[in-house]
């Protein structure tokens, strides 16, 4: 966080426009930049193509494309490598948190989650991307 | 009547006495005429008209014998009146000149033919006094000598002619009684038989009857799928509900197919596995044996299968499979029927989706509640007054417990559709009640109440420690929610020879004995529970039962009302004993 202030930034997709906006709080809470918010699966892979974020914070439920579908673009798209993935789920069985690690994601919250671990592990997420760097 | 005819009547088995006098009668009227005829053989009147009388005597006797049964024995009185009689008109008609001595051999006859040899000495004797008797009187013109004589000649042909009669007799009667036994013996021969083809008819009737019924009974049933096989799965029954569930008519399969051949060949397989049947062709079909295995080794069993139908399409199938005995108690083939359980499955997925939605459509609301109420709460640039933080606080207290309450509800749900999974990992029980009373320790100092924890390793027991704390927690805290400020909660943990056993027991109010039985049911709560106010909606014990009994485990409750309640919840200790020995050794 010395020379290059690049901020890191996020993408938040969530059906729910009140979760939207929590995660949108979390994750200025977080010091990380919030540079788009998706209603849909459709209109969040269209903003992730558009904006190269470098997290994004997904619902899996969603209409359109599910989150786990989105997780899988990401994942499977060359030009998309800097982009990491954060589910946030309603399910609370143990094969929802699996499939959400298999299609790609590196971090899987149950709701309802606390804005403020949100927002802790949003920071440790990127700390350690900075620090593979 | 012709002379034969006559005879014929005479020689019946049992004439009347009238009957029988009848010759003797007839004749003496003859003789009447004769002697009337002619007056000049006539030695003595009196002796005639004595003779005469004596015979009607007789006749009138034989008479009153034939119409009175019950005096049938007297029936010889007979015959010696009609010797009399013989006696009177052979001496009133020139005695040993007589024309008429032959009648003595018709009384003879009688006596003769009666049962019994002292019938031929009553002949005899009979014979010599109407021979002797002239002398007797004292009246013959013969010399005493003479008469004696002739008497004793006469009579011993007589004797024995009446010895041959009787004789003949004799065998007559026995040639008639065995003709008659046979005729018995015949008689109830062919009742016997018609009592037996009787019961023959009366049995066919209700063979006839039973195989209606059967028929009746086995075209109405459409909606199970009832199919017989032999030994080796070869198909002989097919009811029309196995030709509507398969699309195939009983045409095309009895005696032609094989009941496995209507199987998912990998659900066989996989039930093959599960027996351990060693790989390679040990048993004839494998994939039949393990169909019918549980029913080949004597109990019914019930289980859910997926046949494929003729046509290649699948249905979900619950099957009982039984053995078919014959006489001898020997399996010779089983019997399968199976319903349809494709609803079944809609309506459970119907419910999962349900239950899903439900989950999913109050946990995103609760979310913005909780999330809301903490970025309240952490807003460092307005501090709340310590009003508003309490406010704050009962707010999130009861988002909480909705989401607790929710979390229990999707539970029961996955329990009942029987789709909750558990993670299996073979652990010992300590740090998860420890874990749990630490958890509990808050609110029994809140309550007043004191917990106290008993703990011996038992063992280890293999399961979900996650779902096993959970119910340690749901017993706890029931017990300091049932136990008045100042009373006790014991926890304790003990090992026993094959299982491991947790106890909660409290001082608190109990549980009325009639209740207890309902005690695990869904939202059932106690009387003392809602007399006493305590909150809860009835999900915690149900819970409780339903990760025990996933566990192979049991749960026992011991209740008083007013002295307290115990709960035990007994969980299998993980075998073989060796990885549990190894696990220790760690």
């Amino acid at each position: 966080m010395t020379a290059a202030p690049h901020k890191t930034s996020v993408l938040v997709a969530d059906d729910d426009a009140d979760i939207r906006v929590l995660v949108g709080i979390a994750v200025r809470k977080s010091g990380l930049e919030l540079v788009g918010a998706a209603a849909d699966g459709n209109e969040a892979w269209e903003l992730v193509n558009a904006l190269k974020p470098d997290l994004v914070v997904t619902d899996v439920s969603m209409p359109g494309l599910t989150g786990l579908d989105l997780c899988r673009l990401i994942h499977a798209d060359g030009e998309l490598s800097g982009t990491r993935v954060v589910l946030l789920s309603a399910a609370v069985d143990e094969q929802a948190h699996i499939a959400g690690l298999d299609a790609g994601a590196i971090d899987y919250l149950i709701k309802p989650f606390s804005p403020r671990e949100l927002a802790e592990r949003l920071v440790a997420l990127t700390q350690s991307s900075t620090a593979r760097q | 009547m012709t002379l034969t005819a006559a005879v014929n009547l005479l020689a019946t088995p049992n004439p009347s006495p009238l009957l029988k006098q009848a010759p003797m009668t007839i004749l003496f009227g003859v003789a009447a005429v004769i002697v009337a005829f002619n007056p000049g053989s006539v030695t003595s009147l009196a002796s005639i008209v004595a003779a005469t009388v004596a015979v009607l005597v007789a006749t009138v006797l034989a008479g009153v014998l034939t119409a009175v049964s019950t005096i049938a024995r007297f029936a010889l009185l007979v015959p010696a009146v009609d010797l009399v009689a013989i006696g009177f008109l052979r001496f009133g008609t020139g005695e040993g000149l007589s024309s008429f001595s032959a009648l003595i051999i018709l009384p003879i006859i009688w006596f003769a033919a009666e049962e019994g040899r002292e019938h031929i000495w009553f002949a005899f004797i009979g014979t010599a006094i109407v021979l002797i008797f002239p002398s007797v009187a004292g009246q013959s013109d013969s010399s005493a000598l003479s008469v004696l004589v002739r008497a004793a000649f006469s009579a011993a042909v007589f004797t024995i002619a009446a010895a041959v009669i009787n004789e003949l007799s004799r065998q007559a009667r026995l040639r008639l009684s065995s003709v008659r036994r046979l005729a018995e013996e015949r008689k109830s021969a062919l009742e016997s038989n018609e009592l037996r083809t009787n019961q023959l008819a009366e049995s066919e009737a209700s063979l006839r009857q039973a195989q209606r019924m059967f028929r009746e009974l086995w075209g109405a049933v459409t909606e199970q799928a009832v199919i017989g096989t032999d030994l080796t799965g070869l198909i002989d029954a097919w009811n029309p509900g196995a030709a509507l569930m398969l699309r195939i008519g009983a045409d095309h399969v009895e005696d032609k197919r094989h009941v496995d051949e209507f199987h998912l060949s990998h659900e066989l397989e996989d039930r093959a596995r599960e027996l351990n049947y060693p790989a390679g062709a040990t048993v004839l079909n494998p994939g039949f044996s393990a169909l019918v295995e549980e029913a080949r080794l004597g109990s019914a069993e019930v289980r859910e299968w997926t046949y494929r139908r003729a046509d290649g399409t699948e249905l979900p199938v619950e099957l009982s499979v039984t053995p078919r005995l014959d006489d001898d108690g020997e399996t010779v083939g089983y019997l399968f029927v199976a319903h349809d359980r494709t609803k079944a499955h809609e309506v459970a997925k119907l419910k999962d989706d349900f239950v899903g939605l439900i989950s999913h459509e109050l946990r995103t609301p609760l979310s913005s509640i909780l999330g809301y109420l903490e970025l309240m709460r952490d807003d460092d640039d307005e501090k709340l007054t310590e009003t508003q933080l309490q406010y704050l606080g009962v707010a999130e207290r009861n988002a909480n417990r909705l989401l607790i309450l929710i979390g229990d509800l999707l539970f029961t749900a996955q329990v009942e559709s029987g789709k909750f999974n558990l993670e299996q990992h073979v652990q010992s029980m300590s740090p998860i009640v420890s874990a749990a009373v630490d958890s509990a320790q808050p609110a029994a100092v809140r309550a007043g109440v004191t917990l106290v924890v008993e703990m011996v390793d038992g063992g280890m027991v293999r399961g979900d420690s996650v779902r096993l704390g959970q119910a340690c927690d749901n017993l706890i805290s029931n017990a300091i929610k049932f136990t008045p400020a100042g009373g006790t909660v014991t926890v304790t943990l003990n090992g026993e020879a094959h299982q491991v056993v947790v106890t909660v027991s409290d001082t608190g109010m109990g549980i009325p004995e009639s209740e207890l039985n309902q005690l695990f049911s869904r939202f059932f709560r106690a009387s003392t529970a809602t007399r006493n106010a305590v909150p809860g909606v009835g999900l915690g014990l149900t819970i409780t039962k339903a990760i025990v009994t996933a566990h192979g485990g049991e749960m026992s409750v011991r209740s008083e009302e007013g002295v307290g309640t115990n709960f035990s919840m007994m969980l299998p200790i993980e075998q073989p004993a060796r990885v549990r020995s190894a696990d220790l050794a760690q």
